[in-house]
């Protein structure tokens, strides 16, 4: 009974004073104010009981409120060690921290899922870039091993190309001295011949002269065996210009085979060597290996510092 | 004062205050006057250092009105003492009461019971900063050694006050 207090220092109030309180402070809070709690509204026992009841409705009310807002802000800044404490409520009221508290335990989990995936990802892209700069360098290394080589080789066949030019030439001139040989063996022959006629005419005078003759006769004999063995010699040099003149020309054959064969090698280095090293001689805007290793690092590490964002 | 009688409430319990602006008492509830050995009438309109036990750390008063400055929440592990000289233990929640404006017009706290071992973890590390403020005789340089010894010993953890609360918390599950 609220009508009569019996002393202390609470007022005595009727009884409609002292539920207009109450409803007071519950459209306050039903409005959304939870700063407003009931007086005392009367010194008997019930009339305390019912202040304390709405009271501790509003005290649980107030606090499951500020916790639940606070616990959810927490966990969407990622703070999730901020649970919602369970201790202190009941019921629905325990249930639902509860539930706050579960879900801002799967944020967690959800949080530390993407973190190792984040992590998974930033391993990947550092794998990636050491093996990409292995590579890269792997193939640097190559391309200025490649260049020296394609280098050294084409230096190889220029020298290769002037070898065989100046083959040719030695050659060329051994084909005209064998033409020079020939016209001399052929005046050779000439001569040999006319000595002969020349020796045949003595011989017939010296048979002539008779006894006087005889010592003549030998000589004119000599001199025509010497005709016929220069003759002879003459064919047999005849037929080794012959020989030669044939070597000569086998040799020219297979000199500008040679030739043009590390003409064509000189030209496929060449393109090794641009490609390698994208020389002046690449087309416009190729480039070359080292480069292309350059490039394919730049563009790896772009990826690899974007993936680690 | 303080009688070394150590008082409890129940885990179902939670024991509310509120204040205005400057921390004086406009609310408590049954379980803040049971507890506390306070009346009504002697505890409405009393500043709330009346409950105030000589082993609470000045630091930890700080950290509060700065959090509520800031106009933040602040979990906090505090013993009390009550009027009659025993002494409890709560795991304080303090925040900023807005109104409809979002103007702060007074603050608010609720405390549970706490789990004996985080007690005790809070108690070694507030009698270390209470030693550190006994060495002092003037309340502001007792205030900047306790305060700079809380922030060494957090940073020691690598952590701030909030997470060495809910390491505590989190590891007694409360
Ligand atoms: C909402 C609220 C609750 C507080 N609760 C307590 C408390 O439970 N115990 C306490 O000693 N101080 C509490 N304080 C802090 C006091 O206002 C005060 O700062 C503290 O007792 C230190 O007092 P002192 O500066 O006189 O030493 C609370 C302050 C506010 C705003």
């Amino acid at each position: 009974m609220i009508r009569r207090g019996r002393g202390g220092d609470a007022p005595e109030q009727p009884v409609g004073e002292a539920l207009a309180q109450i409803a007071r402070v519950c459209e306050s809070a039903a409005a959304g104010d939870f700063e407003q709690r009931v007086p005392r509204i009367g010194e008997e026992a019930d009339a305390e009981r019912a202040r304390d009841a709405v009271n501790s409705l509003l005290d649980v009310t107030d606090a499951f409120i500020r916790e639940s807002g606070a616990a959810l802000a927490a966990a969407a800044e990622g703070r999730f060690h901020r649970r919602f404490l369970t201790r202190g409520m009941r019921g629905a009221y325990r249930n639902a921290a509860e539930q706050i508290s579960q879900s801002s335990g799967r944020m967690s989990e959800d949080a530390e899922r993407v973190e190792q995936a984040a992590q998974a990802r930033l391993q990947l892209a550092d794998e990636l870039e050491s093996a990409v700069l292995t590579v890269s360098e792997q193939v640097a290394t190559a391309a200025t091993e490649m260049g020296s080589s394609a280098n050294g080789l084409a230096d190889f066949a220029r020298n290769a190309v002037g070898s065989a030019e100046q083959g040719l030439t030695t050659v060329t001139q051994l084909r005209s001295s064998s033409d020079q040989i020939r016209r001399a063996v052929d005046l050779i022959n000439a001569v040999a011949a006319q000595t002969r006629l020349l020796a045949l005419n003595a011989t017939i005078e010296a048979a002539r002269a008779g006894e006087a003759g005889r010592g003549f006769s030998v000589v004119a004999s000599e001199v025509k065996t010497l005709a016929t063995e220069t003759s002879a010699s003459s064919e047999e040099i005849l037929a080794q210009v012959n020989t030669v003149q044939h070597a000569a020309g086998d040799a020219v054959r297979v000199l500008e085979e040679v030739t043009a064969s590390i003409r064509e090698m000189s030209r496929l280095v060449d393109g090794i060597a641009n490609a390698v090293d994208g020389g002046p001689g690449a087309l416009e805007g190729q480039a070359g290996l080292a480069q292309l290793a350059e490039v394919l690092r730049g563009e790896v590490n772009r990826f690899v510092s974007t993936a680690r964002q | 004062m303080p009688s070394g009688v150590e008082r409890t409430f129940d885990e179902d319990e939670i024991i509310v205050t509120k204040t205005d602006t400057k921390g004086v008492l406009t609310y408590a509830n049954r379980v803040f006057l049971r507890v506390s050995a306070l009346t009504e009438a002697e505890a409405i309109g009393k500043p709330h250092s009346l409950i105030r036990h000589p082993e609470m750390p000045r630091a930890v008063f700080k950290l509060l009105w700065d959090s509520l400055k800031a106009r933040e929440e602040l979990f906090a592990y505090v013993v009390n003492l009550a009027s009659d000289g025993a002494h409890y233990w709560v795991l304080a929640h303090v925040t900023p009461s807005l109104n409809e404006h979002g103007q702060v017009v007074g603050y608010h706290s609720s405390r549970r019971k706490p789990e004996r071992a985080a007690v005790a973890a809070a108690q070694e590390v507030y009698g270390r900063l209470r030693a550190e403020e006994r060495r002092h005789d003037n309340a502001k340089s007792a205030l900047d050694a306790s305060w700079a010894m809380l922030q060494s010993l957090l940073d020691q953890n690598g952590q701030t006050y909030d997470q060495f609360v809910w390491e505590l918390t989190n590891a007694s599950a409360v």
